[in-house]
Order: C-alpha cells, then structure tokens, then sequence
C-alpha cells in the first residue's frame, strides 16, 4: 500500500496542529467574550501565557515523588503523538504505518491517565478531585466515542482515519445517510466532554465545584504548567481534527503541488472554525451540568451512536 | 538439546525440586533456596522446549508416553502448538516467581517455622509441575490428574499463611467450588472416555466426531462450567478475590496470572480440538453464549475492583476483568469460525486477540502482584487506605508498578493495548460479518469493552496514586524501604515482557502461528496480522483485505521517544530559573495525610454513577455533645457488595438450609423409615435408567 501521506507531510500536519493548538482555544475565549458583551482579550493571548510560563521559575510540592517532573513531559509528548494520526493537509492513509482512530483515544487516555496521577502526587485535596472527577467522566465518554468512530469505520472498512476519511471523501453533506447525521449528533453531544467544556467542565474558573480539569493542573507551574496547558490546547484541536476527519472528510481537490496543501491546510481551518463557533456558541449558551447529570447527558450521545450503529450492520 | 527429553527433564527439575523442599525441611532457607532454584531451571528449560516447539514446524507435535500406571488406560504426553503456548505463558511468569519468591518469603515472613517453608516451596513446584503438565496432557486422566494436582498445591499455598484466620476460610471456600468444577469437567470427559473406550485425546476425538449435536452441546457446556469456574468467570468468580490475595504474593501472581489460564486451556483444547464436528461451524449457542459471560466479566469485573482498598483483592477483581476479554476473543473466534477462508481469517484474528492477552495478561498481572508484594513485604499493609508516598521511598517498585498499571489500563505503547486493539479489530470485523441482532450484540460487547478500558485506568489512577503517591498516612508507609534487588529483579523482568511484547509485538506473533494452526486449521496468526512484517499489526475488515488497517506499535513508541525528548527541552523552560519546594496550599492549615485524597473518596463519584450495581451501603453515625448542632465524632462505614454474591449465593444457601430443614423434620429417626428412603431412591434410579436406556 503506497501511501499518501509521506514522513515529510505527518511531521508537518504535527508542527501545525501544536502551533495552531492554542489559536483554537484563543479564538473560542474571544467569541465567548463577544457573545458576553465583553472586550475579552485577544485570539493571541494563550500564545503569551504559554511565553510566559516557559520563562518562570517552578514550585513543586515538597511531598512530590520524581513522576511529578515527568509528568507534564509524558502529557505531552502523548497528546502531540496523538496530533501524528489526524489527517490536516491531505487525505489518505500515512506512507507509513502509524496507528488509527483506536490509537489515537489510546493516546489521549494515556494523557490523561498520567495527568490525573500527577494531580495525585502533590496530595493536595483539589488534585485528587479533578483526578477523581475526570476518570469518572472519561470512562463514560470513552465508549461513545469508540461507537462514533465504529459507525463510520463500519462503512469504511477502515480505523486507519486518513484511509477512513479519504473512502469517506466523495461524499458530502448531501449524500449523508441517517446514520451519519445520528453519528454527528452524538459527536456534537461529546465534543464538550472531550474538549473539557461547558456544560461538562468549565475550562475558566477553578472553582472547586467546577474543575475537573483544572483541578489537576493546580500544583503545576511555570514550563511544567506551560506543558500541560499546551498539552490542552493540542488535545482541543486534536479532537476537532478527529470529528473534521470522521464526519467532513473534503478537501478542494486532489493535486500534490503546494497549493493543494495550502488549501488543504485553508479547508481544515474551516471545518475547525465552524466547530470553534459551535463549542463557543454552547459555551455561552448552557450552564455547567451538575457532574451526577453528566452519565444521563452521555447518555443522549451513547444511544445516537448505538442506533447509528446499528442502521449500518442491520 | 533434543526436544524428545524436555518434558522428562522439566519433570525431573520440578521433582527435585519439591522432594529436595521436603528433604530439607529442617532448615527453611535452605529448603526455599534450593526448592526455588529447581523451579526455575524448570521454568526455563520448559521455556525453552515450548520455543523449540513454537518455532518449528507449526504442525508438529510431540508425543511422549508415561509409565504404565493403571492397567486400563495409556498415560501419555503430547505437546503441539497450543500446549507449547501455554507451557510458554506459565514459564515467564514462573521464572519472575522463582526468582521473586524466596527473597520475599524472607523478608515478609521471616519468622515461619522451617518445616512451613519447606512444605510452601514443595507446594510451589508440584502447582508449576502439574499446571505445565496440564498443558501437555495427551489423554483425559493426565489432564484431571494434573487438574486436581494445581487444585490441591494451590490450596495448601492458599491456606500457608496462618497468620490471618480468613486465609482457611478462603481456602475452603476455593476448595470446594474448584470441586465443584472438577465434578463437572469429570463428567464431561468421562462421557467422551466411555463413548471412545480409551482416554487418549485422539480416541476422544474420533468418538466425538460421531455425536449428536445436542449430546456434543450438553458436553461443551458441561465443560464450560468446569473451566468457568477455575478461570473465575462472573457468577462463578466469588472464591477468587478471596483466594488469589492469600497466598503468598507471588503465587498469588501464578494463581493469577497464569492459573486461570490454564482454564482457558482447557476451553480452547476441549472446544475446538476434541469436541469440534469434523466440518461446519461451531455451533452458534456456544460462541455467543462465551462471548456474553466474557463482555458480563469483563464489566462486572472492573466494576468491583474500583471499590476494593484492598491493593491484593482489586488486583484479583482484575483477572475476572482480564478473563472476560480473553473470552470475548475467544467466544468470537467461535462465532466466527468457518471453512471458508475469509471468515476464517477473522477466526484466527479473534483467537490470536485472545491468546496474546492471554501471555500480556500473565506478564502485567504478574508484575502487578509482585508490585503488590514488595508493598506488602516493606509494610505489611494491603489496605491502602494506610499506605501512601511510597514512590518516593520505593522508586523501582513504584515505577514497575506504574508500567504494570499502564500496560493494563490498555494504553498505548504497551502490551494491553495491542491485545484489545486486535480484539477490536476483531469485533468490529465481526460487525461487519454478523448482520443482524447478532452483529449488534457484538457491537455492545465493543462498547463494553471501551467501558472497561476507561474504568481500568480509572482504578489504576487510583491504586497507583493511593498507594505511592501524595504523603504516608500511617506509619508502617512512613518507614518502607526499597525491596532487595531479587524481588526487583523478578518484577523488572516481567517489566521488560511488557514493553518488548508492547514495541515490538509482531515477535509474540509469530508464536501463535502453531496454536492457531492447530486449532483453527485456517490461515495463521502472523498471516492474518502481520502479513506487512513483523514491526507492523495490520488486519483486515472486509473479505476483500483492500482497505486494512495498520498501526506500528514500534513507530509509535519511537515516535514517543522523540516527542518526550522535545517535550523535556520545553519543560526546562528559557529562562532555566532556580525550582523551589514548598509545601502544597491547603487552604491556610498546615498540610497533613488527612488532605491527601483517600481510595475510597476517589472511587465515590463512579460508586454513585453505577449505584444499580454495587448497591452500595452506607452507615453513618454521628456523635454528638448535648445538642445536635455540637459534633463530637462522625463514624463512617461503607462497604459495597457483590452481587453475585447477594443475589445468587446467598440465596442458593437459604434455600439449601430451608430444604435441609424440611428434610429434618421427616428424619423419625426410626430405621424403617430410612430403608424406605433408600428403597424409594433405588426405585427412582432404576426407572429413570429404564426409560434412558429403553
């Protein structure tokens, strides 16, 4: 199988989504401050915290073991291997095997494994809340995902997501089956869940009665925070890449010069921005679920995905 | 070496090994040193001789004759694929045990008496012994024998720990419901021995060949409650969590890692080798039905080891978890398993799923046990409720643990994720060729098995972080030292296992060539997954293989690598300024143990999601000073039951004692009475095996 998507292209589909990562989750601050009636600052500033934190010092817990300094290391690097397996520029499966959709929520449940251990480790109360808290959300998210991507993977014949995008890639909207839209539907209900967004998780306070996430990253600081928030980022865009794979697999037109990358790159943007609206749009919209009602609102999206499911192998 | 004389001399090594321990009884160190050091030149020649024979030619087998010990039956040994396999799993884990064991009988029980050790190191080797020989059994009375032999020594291993007075009642608990499973698999091969009128598997088979369907069907699952029991399959599984953390702790990583195994053994030779028909499917009742109790494990399984505190007791309810994706592949391998050759491919991709988490399963859980042990050795605590901080007191422990705890969350670059992404891939092949309600129940089992992958972590989180990381909550944590470097040695091996099966699993692959030759007579394991070279997993979907999936285990783990090292020039920071410590904020008090966040504490939000399940109960008293508004002291007692346990286990002894009760009240005690019973009985027999046999 001759790829179409050689070494060169994933590293730098790789580079682009960490570089434009922290763009994302600017640009979702920005309309949410917008819709609030509020200046709110700029699509950049996540970009200057990142700066800034790379330039502070640390202060570690005194209680912490040596994982504590690996941690944000590990977070990272798995969040950004993650980034390997989404398509951006083109479609099509890597020249090289890599690994697939099952791999990449592997990749993204190691993340978060190990961060939720981290939070442990300072043996502060608010850490191991947000651990507690996120590895009770993530087991109940993990499996719709995996039935989304099965949906679609059903009729592909493929988990491979290039491969799996590409054989979805002569059909547009238009020629959306029901199973599709179920499928879709139940994506849009997890994306917040997987994002760590209203009316899951509340990325912007760390108040205790919210975080899930937040409250992990509580004893990090300075470049060690700095990992895990980019970390964050990356996992946001990595997810969006996900749903623009599986459910918008279109690109202009087929070609390799550079400018079909470019505008591969341009419509990838696209896709994203309108899942950046949509999550922003949620976000202003909803109030955060009380955590006990998280399981029922899964819920919604676990039988849009069964039934999606099952109008494929019936 | 000539492969003829392997199984001879692993009998030879075991043998002396447990004689020497008995001989040597008088001095205990001496009866463990020798006693372990024999079991694991056994453990490795069987190593070797189950390599020789993996690598071979897949076809082979070798067939060796024992003594003539009865007069109506010819014992013999026949090892080919699957029992080389299995010889292989027990072997690895057998070595990091004999290694492991006698440093930590020295450290955790240094005040045994000699003559306890010598009969635990005798106990060890007969259990090693006859759980190899199991897997080579030739014939059916070998196979119970060496059945009966692993129950017996492992029992004596169960109950050697007096010091706690539950350790009998676990043991007789174990004792009998294994019984009960020997009575059924007992009854199983003795209605195909009297059919074939000979014992060897080569007469059973030809006898079955020639069974009705419902006979044939009525044996399989005669055969599955037998081994269900052993491999401590949901409801069977109550012995099991009881009995695996009693024994010493790296026994219990045999018992667990490798003894249930042993059940699946049995399922795989007595369902497709002996009881297979000789052409057609399966049938269809028997997959689905294993594939139903194995999604019903594997969930119910994860689900009680997240409220275990016990660190032993929840790596037990793991096994049950870790059996059911075992069985999941293996009761798709018999859904799926056909003549034709695409869905034959789908078969053996099912059954290599399930058979390499069979060897992953053995090394995560072993290094876990042993992980477990070394705590247990240093504080003498498995509640880990009072242990915490230990990573810092421990390093090696602690990070073998966290290895462990990674492989068998299922996540990538180790080896529990490489066998559910094939069992994945093998249910989601299964979708696509099951159409139908079939096709969705196979779906569900996909989604279960996604809910288990996220709830293992999710205990993992917990029971590493608990027990090694924040501060120690009691003394017996706050003074553990570092385990001497043989129990590290037995864990860091098993550690390497699992990374070497995780990078490069293509390797281990290659191995099961034989086995699923054997068993499936379709295309083999590195055909149907690593047809793109070792280095490479790839599987087809679609009968047609055009559009397969492939992912490198090796490029991801390099991939890794070198995304870690960037990640670690960022963690640095540009500015390189000065790390201080401080204590951790804790509102304005001063931080004790008692802001650490306990198990159980960690586990609650998941107990009252799956409230339906656990029923959990609650007691809560509180104490207080005159008035209601003044508290003095508020006691909390929590506690979650087994289900299985409620709802089927008590109320068979309810009823049992109620029937007992009746039955007493007709008991006169006049001896006429009774020779009526007994006539009435002889009666009630000889009508029914008039109308059987009419």
């Amino acid at each position: 199988m001759t790829g179409d998507r050689p070494l060169e292209l994933v590293l730098l589909e790789l580079t682009l989504l960490v570089l434009l990562g922290p763009l994302v989750t600017g640009a979702i601050q920005k309309m949410k401050a917008r819709l609030q009636c509020r200046q709110g600052a700029g699509v950049l500033q996540p970009y200057r915290d990142l700066a800034k934190l790379l330039r502070k010092g640390t202060v570690q817990a005194d209680t912490a073991s040596g994982f504590f300094w690996a941690i944000p290391i590990l977070v990272l690097a798995s969040t950004v291997a993650a980034g390997a397996l989404v398509p951006v520029a083109r479609l099509g499966p890597p020249g090289f095997p890599l690994g697939d959709a099952v791999m990449l929520l592997g990749l993204l449940a190691l993340a978060r494994f190990l961060t939720a251990i981290g939070a442990l480790d300072a043996g502060g109360a608010f850490g191991g809340m947000g651990a507690s808290r996120e590895m009770t959300v993530a087991p109940l998210v993990e499996p719709v995902l995996m039935m989304v991507v099965f949906s679609t993977a059903v009729a592909a014949g493929t988990t491979e997501l290039g491969a799996l995008a590409a054989h979805r890639g002569t059909s547009w909207f238009l020629a959306w089956r029901a199973a599709d839209f179920l499928g879709f539907a139940a994506m849009l209900v997890l994306l917040p869940a997987e994002t760590g967004r209203i009316p899951v998780d509340n990325p912007d306070t760390h108040l205790e009665l919210t975080m899930l996430h937040e409250g992990m990253l509580l004893e990090h600081s300075g470049p060690g925070l700095g990992c895990m928030m980019l970390a964050s980022h990356t996992r946001q865009i990595v997810t969006l890449g996900l749903v623009a794979a599986l459910f918008f697999p279109v690109t202009p037109m087929g070609g390799s010069g550079a400018l079909a990358l470019l505008l591969g790159v341009g419509s990838f943007a696209v896709k994203v921005g309108v899942l950046v609206v949509f999550l922003a749009l949620v976000e202003s919209s909803y109030a955060k679920l009380r955590l006990f009602r998280v399981p029922q609102y899964l819920g919604v999206g676990f039988v849009c995905a069964l039934v999606a499911l099952a109008l494929r192998i019936l | 070496m000539d492969v003829g004389s392997g199984p001879s001399l692993i009998a030879v090594l075991y043998g002396a090994g447990a004689l020497s321990a008995l001989l040597a009884r008088w001095s205990g160190p001496l009866a463990i040193r020798i006693g372990h050091l024999a079991a694991l030149a056994g453990a490795v020649v069987a190593a070797s001789v189950a390599l020789d024979t993996l690598l071979g030619d897949p076809g082979r087998s070798i067939i060796e004759p024992l003594p003539v010990l009865f007069p109506f039956a010819r014992l013999s040994l026949s090892i080919d694929g699957l029992s080389a396999y299995f010889l292989l799993v027990i072997s690895l884990v057998a070595i990091a045990a004999a290694v492991y064991g006698p440093t930590y009988l020295r450290v955790y029980s240094p005040g045994a008496g000699s003559a306890a050790q010598g009969v635990q190191t005798f106990a060890l080797n007969m259990f090693l012994a006859s759980m190899s020989f199991l897997c080579c059994a030739g014939d059916a009375l070998t196979f119970l024998f060496c059945w009966e032999g692993m129950t017996l020594a492992s029992y004596v291993l169960v109950v050697s720990d007096h010091r706690s007075g539950d350790n009998e009642r676990a043991g007789l608990l174990y004792l009998v419901m294994a019984h009960g499973g020997t009575a059924l698999l007992l009854a199983a091969f003795l209605a195909l021995t009297e059919r074939a009128g000979a014992f060897d598997f080569a007469s059973l088979r030809a006898a079955a060949s020639s069974l009705d369907p419902a006979t044939r069907t009525t044996l399989f699952f005669m055969a599955l409650g037998g081994f269900a029991v052993k491999a401590g399959v949901v409801p069977l599984h109550v012995w099991l969590p009881r009995a695996h953390p009693a024994a010493p702790s790296h026994v219990s990583a045999l018992m667990s890692g490798v003894m249930l195994k042993v059940a699946i053994y049995g399922i795989l030779r007595f369902a497709f080798d002996l009881l297979a028909p000789v052409s057609g499917p399966l049938p269809p009742s028997w997959g689905w039905v294993v594939l139903f109790v194995g999604t019903t494990s594997a969930v119910l399984g994860v689900l009680y080891a997240l409220q275990q505190h016990d660190l032993k007791r929840l790596l037990a309810f793991h096994s049950v978890e870790n059996i059911g994706i075992i069985l999941i592949g293996v009761g798709l391998a018999m859904i799926l398993w056909r003549s034709d050759e695409a869905s034959g491919a789908l078969a053996t991709l099912a059954l290599t799923a399930a058979l390499l988490h069979t060897a992953n399963h053995a090394a995560f859980k072993g290094l876990l046990f042993l992980g477990a042990g070394s705590v247990l050795a240093r504080t003498h605590v498995r509640n880990m409720e009072e242990l915490g901080g230990l990573a810092r007191r421990m390093p090696w422990t602690a990070g073998l643990f966290l290895l462990g705890a990674i492989a068998i969350s299922a996540l990538p670059p180790l080896n529990g994720f490489v066998s559910e992404w094939l069992t994945f891939q093998a249910l989601l092949g299964g979708a696509t060729r099951v159409h139908g309600p079939g096709g969705l129940v196979i779906v569900m089992s996909a989604a279960m098995l996604a809910l288990t992958g996220g709830l293992a972590a999710a205990c993992f989180a917990k029971a590493f972080g608990v027990t090694f990381l924040g501060r120690p909550r009691t003394l017996h944590a706050e003074h553990a030292t570092e385990v001497p470097i043989p129990m590290i040695a037995g864990m860091a091996w098993l550690g390497s296992v699992c990374v070497a099966l995780g990078v490069a699993p293509g390797y281990l692959v290659a191995l099961l060539d034989a086995p699923t030759a054997t068993l499936l007579h379709g295309p083999v394991a590195s055909a149907v997954v690593t047809a793109r070279g070792p280095l490479v997993l790839s599987t087809a979907l679609t009968s047609s293989g055009e559009t397969a999936t492939s992912i490198s285990m090796t490029v991801i783990a390099a991939l890794l690598a070198g995304l870690a090292v960037a990640a670690w020039a960022l963690r640095r920071g540009v500015g390189r300024a000065a790390r201080r410590d401080a204590p951790t904020w804790t509102c304005g008090m001063s931080p004790s143990s008692r802001f650490d966040y306990t198990a159980t504490a960690f586990a609650k939000p998941l107990r009252l999601v799956f409230e339906a399940l656990y029923r959990p109960r609650r007691q809560v008293t509180r104490e207080t000073a005159g008035t209601p508004y003044v508290l003095r002291r508020i006691h909390y007692a929590g506690e979650v039951v087994d289900l299985a346990e409620t709802q089927v286990y008590h109320r068979v002894v309810e009823e049992v004692s109620a029937l007992s009760q009746r039955i007493r009240a007709r008991s006169t005690g006049s001896i006429y009475g009774y020779i009526g019973f007994v006539l009435g009985a002889l009666f009630v027999a000889l009508l029914l095996i008039g109308i059987t046999y009419r």
